[in-house]
């Protein structure tokens, strides 16, 4: 019996030695791209640029819904060796990697050289995208999350409708509550939102232009008490004072099914203001607008006259998961996503790479959202530290969500501002460190 | 001799595959979740630390934990009533009253149960939709002002979800009372008649004792059945919004087990919405007890 | 005097009753019309009044949704899915239900007693459980063979379909197994026939009724299932089954909906128990009066 325990054991051994040996031999690198606005065609070309450059074969997966594809399989033991995914969607996957502590640590990629080139992949990456919380999230200066195409986050509007109503964009929230003003009498209202997920780049980049950036660590680490301070009370009022202006159907619309009609309520002039990203462009492109209809977008308004105004950018992660099998083959295919073959191929579908220069490439809407940083309008970068799971609670739930009930005046402001002090306690109590 | 063992190696033939088949996938899983509900385990590392009766403590603190609960509540008294309401006036309309058309408006009514949830929440967006929706530009007609009621919104969403759910089930639960309302010997009626008794006091007095099996065995089912399709209407029509007002037991379940990662926490919201699901019917079974009527 | 107040309020009763029953009538039919009026619109025209006519047929929507959107290829695993699961319910649960109702044998109190409390256990409560499950299985067939093969199954599916299908069969198998006269057996048996071609001679011609009964319920719960189809398909390049792709597609953000095949996809979904349903309406309202409750 024990013999044919033991015989049965070895035979097991041989078995899984063989697959891993064949796995290197083959060398197939499995990436998993989400498919967003930009569509999927772009990683086609990029991963065959990548064979042809390093022969080593890509076995691509993309999809509109990444999580459900993966996700199940992943938590049976077969992971991808590269997923590129943003941070802050409803199925919160890279979050629970980062929160399990399940992603590779990629800072010796920066030093690497982009296959192909001469140039360092640290010398490429455009200043700041490699020392955010979204790139390193444990605070330790080692980098897990490689930065992938950044769009500006920002409020969007109809500029047509400005310049044919005479309306300035508004540079400071006093104008904007004054314009609110104006436009409620010509049954226009201020602001809307898809769904409350949009409200964290508004935050943080609301949390920036409050209390700077020194702030902004405090607060999106939960420090003791930050919550209490007049920076945060300003936020929290700036925040509560937007729900008085906005659309009142839009927290009835912002679901994953509807929320396309809280945007129409920008194309349609019912709106002025909403959060959004560059992919918007794409996303409603056939959907019918107002006469004289054109993408505008700006910066948060700041504080006070002459204050800074800050422009969140959203950028999307490229990760290897522990699990991975062919590490380092994955670390060479991030190093290429960087190469001017990769980015120019991003770029022609919309998706641009944060690296040094790109925006002089641009052209059209593109041009404008990508020179915001020009307009004298600060970066604001970064995300919530991460923590263990806490049941029953996420960042979402307890920051963006409770705005829809902000808007439909079922809870107060002091009872939105409770629910977070206490949740941050909890978080901090939980920081991974 | 012979005979008797070939009976039972029959039986057991008979038997085995279903048994085995139940116990994998159906008592196993069922007693897992009870085993997991003590314990804390993470999606994608499959570390479990025993941590005892922790997830339901927490879950008696949990605000949104109870705000689903309640709101399954609601769901099951409130869709129960309106359906069983609806489904036993039809159902005695149709049977008893000579109809033109009986058989046509049987079918139609059916057939809402045989859609799948992901078509009805796709029709239903279109029906609530605020601006250009059926139900608000219906509203408007009759009253002759724009009315602007937000379906979807915190207020009415579990409405909206009422009225869905009602929509779906009436039709299944008609045509069940049909059947057995049918079965009622037209001689009874004739004599009632001639007692004196109009419809609504027959209604009563006759077809409702005469087919309490029948409602009572539906009731119970109803129940379980409300938790289920609550779950796939809430996941398909609002994902729990907005601000978590329409979330009910088992999307909580599986939103906390899925999306953030507390598996444990999940099945501890799994057993409890289970005993929940069991002590109410077991309750409903007790309280619905009556006298059999034979006829 | 007297005769004429009567008939004048039975006229107002009657009338009553057709407003009621044509309404209900309207809300059902319009909506499911409505759907098949979307499936040919052009992508722009959704931005509109949803109720508003198409512009044209545009049935392009279909050969997308077939082709590009992966409908195809998801109706076909949906049919495989559905028809593999059927077949092997009947295979495993008629026995099952023949021995159980028709035969005295030790343990069989207990197993009625399990298979009805088997009733009460909803797929969705135990998915979590059994997807983790699988996942132990795929993880350890992959140390010894280097492969699993329990997720993303449509085989593995099938199973779990017709196992947790199970105990509702059963019940309403035996039940109508029960009311079956001992004669026709014991005519057999003197006949000299076994137990086993007594079953499938005798017997299970006679429980046609039942048995198409439980082919249509179990079809279309088959067919309309989404969450366990969801959990355990999830390979993006293997099998989904019609309700996930379609509910991948109405959920997708920060990519432009195609809506035209949104809609073909959800008339696909439709059309078949749509079919199905009408040529078989009679039959399964009849059928119904032998179960008298859903799972």
């Amino acid at each position: 019996m024990k013999r044919a325990m033991s015989f049965l054991l070895a035979a097991a051994m041989v078995a899984s030695c063989g697959v891993t040996a064949a796995a290197e031999e083959g060398e197939v690198l499995k990436v998993a791209a989400i498919e967003t606005a930009y569509g999927s065609e772009m990683w086609q070309e990029v991963c065959e640029a990548f064979t042809a450059e390093t022969g080593i074969e890509v076995d691509l997966v993309t999809d509109k819904n990444l999580e459900d594809v993966i996700g199940p399989s992943m938590k049976s033991g077969d992971f991808p060796d590269v997923i590129h995914l943003a941070t802050g969607r409803e199925d919160a996957l890279t979050e629970t990697f980062i929160k399990d502590q399940n992603i590779v640590d990629i800072t010796d990629v920066l030093s690497m050289t982009v296959p192909g080139e001469e140039a360092v992949v640290g010398d490429k990456i455009a200043g700041g995208f490699t020392e955010t919380s979204l790139t390193n999230p444990y605070g330790d200066g080692k980098t897990y999350l490689a930065p992938m195409f950044y769009s500006p986050c920002g409020l969007f509007y109809n500029a047509g409708l400005f310049e044919e109503k005479g309306w300035e964009v508004p540079t400071t929230w006093d104008e904007m509550w004054a314009l609110g003003d104006v436009a409620k009498e010509e049954g226009i209202s201020l602001f809307t939102y898809p769904t409350t997920g949009y409200f964290d780049a508004f935050f943080y980049a609301l949390m920036y232009s409050v209390g700077g950036a020194e702030f902004f660590d405090q607060a999106t680490n939960y420090a003791e008490g930050i919550w209490d301070t007049p920076e945060a009370q300003t936020c929290f009022d700036i925040v509560a004072k937007l729900a008085e202006y906005t659309e009142p159907t839009t927290p009835a619309q912002a679901n994953d099914q509807d929320f396309t009609k809280n945007q129409q309520l920008v194309l349609d002039n019912k709106a002025l203001f909403m959060p959004n990203g560059t992919w918007i462009v794409g996303e409603m492109a056939e959907a019918p607008r107002a006469d004289g209809f054109e993408w505008g977008m700006t910066a948060l308004p700041a504080v006070e006259d002459g204050g800074d105004r800050y422009s969140y950018t959203w950028f999307e992660q490229a990760w290897i998961p522990s699990g991975a099998q062919n590490q380092d083959a994955a670390k060479q295919f991030i190093a290429y996503l960087y190469s001017d073959t990769a980015c120019e191929i991003f770029a022609k579908s919309g998706a641009i790479q944060p690296v040094l220069n790109i925006s002089e490439k641009l052209e059209g809407d593109n041009q404008m959202f990508y020179s915001i940083y020009d307009n004298g309008a600060k970066a604001a970068m970064g995300n919530f530290a991460a923590f263990t799971p806490i049941e029953g609670m996420d960042n979402r739930t307890v920051w963006f969500d409770p705005v829809n009930s902000l808007v439909s005046g079922t809870i107060t402001e002091e009872e939105w501002i409770d629910g977070i002090k206490s949740a941050s306690d909890q978080m901090r109590a939980n920081l991974i460190q | 001799m012979k005979k008797r063992s070939g009976r039972s190696r029959f039986l057991f033939l008979c038997v085995a595959p279903a048994v085995v088949l139940f116990t994998v996938f159906m008592i196993i899983p069922t007693l897992n979740v009870f085993r997991m509900s003590l314990f804390k385990r993470s999606a994608y590392s499959p570390t479990e630390d025993f941590v005892g009766l922790d997830n339901f403590t927490r879950l008696l603190q949990d605000a949104n934990f109870i705000r689903s609960m309640q709101n399954t509540i609601l769901l099951i008294v409130v869709v129960t009533v309106i359906t069983f309401a609806f489904a036993l006036i039809f159902a005695a309309i149709l049977t008893r009253e000579k109809i033109k058309g009986q058989n046509f408006f049987r079918v139609i009514f059916y057939i809402p149960n045989i859609l799948s949830v992901v078509v009805i929440s796709a029709i239903f967006s279109a029906i609530y939709d605020t601006n250009n929706g059926t139900l608000n530009s219906l509203l408007s007609f009759l009253s002759g002002k724009t009315v602007a009621i937000l379906w979807k919104g915190e207020g009415m969403v579990m409405v909206s979800l009422i009225i869905a759910m009602v929509w779906q089930a009436i039709g299944y639960y008609m045509v069940m009372y049909m059947a057995s309302m049918a079965s009622i010997p037209q001689s009874l009626y004739e004599s009632a008649s001639l007692d004196g008794a109009g419809r609504i006091t027959q209604f009563f007095q006759l077809t409702l004792p005469l087919i309490w099996t029948n409602i009572r065995t539906t009731l119970t089912f109803f129940i379980i059945s409300t938790i289920n399709m609550a779950f796939l209407f809430v996941k398909a029509m609002t994902s729990g919004g907005p601000n978590g007002a329409s979330e009910v037991a088992l999307s909580y379940m599986y939103k906390q087990a899925y999306t953030n990662s507390s598996y444990g926490y999940g099945m501890a919201i799994g057993a409890l919405v289970f005993l929940f699901s069991f002590g109410l019917s077991a309750l409903v079974n007790a309280v619905t007890k009556r006298e059999t009527l034979e006829f | 005097m007297e005769h004429r107040k009567k008939s004048t309020s039975e006229g107002i009763y009657k009338l009553f009753i057709y407003v009621a029953l044509i309404t209900l009538a309207v809300t059902i039919i319009v909506p499911v019309a409505w759907v098949f009026m979307a499936s040919i619109k052009q992508n722009s025209e959704f931005y509109g009044n949803p109720w508003a006519l198409p512009m044209g047929v545009h049935l392009q929507n279909f050969a997308d949704a077939w082709n590009k959107a992966r409908m195809g290829e998801y109706m076909l695993n949906s049919v495989l899915v559905t028809a593999l699961a059927l077949i092997l319910l009947l295979v495993i649960a008629l026995p099952a239900a023949y021995a159980l109702s028709r035969f005295q044998f030790r343990g069989r109190k207990i197993l009625n007693v399990a298979f009805m409390a088997g009733l009460f256990i909803n797929v969705n409560y135990i998915v979590v459980p059994i997807f983790l499950m699988l996942v132990d299985g795929d993880t350890w067939l992959r140390q010894i063979f280097g492969t699993g093969l329990l997720l993303n199954n449509v085989v593995v599916l099938a199973v779990v379909y017709a196992s947790t299908a199970l105990p509702f069969t059963i019940y309403l198998l035996s039940g109508y197994f029960a009311t079956l006269p001992h004669d026709f057996e014991e005519a057999a048996y003197i006949d000299g026939a076994g137990y086993g071609v007594t079953m499938v001679k005798v017997i299970f011609p006679m429980a046609q009724p039942s048995i198409i009964t439980v082919i249509l319920f179990n079809f279309l719960s088959f067919w309309n299932e989404y969450i366990i189809a969801m959990t355990l398909l999830s390979d993006p390049k293997g099998a989904k089954t019609l309700p996930v792709g379609l509910m991948q597609l109405t959920q997708a953000q920060q990519a432009a909906t195609e809506y035209g095949q949104l809609y073909a996809g959800l008339v696909l979904v439709m059309l078949p128990t749509l079919i199905l349903y009408i040529c078989v309406q009679k039959k399964l309202t009849q059928g119904m009066t032998l179960g008298g409750l859903k799972g």
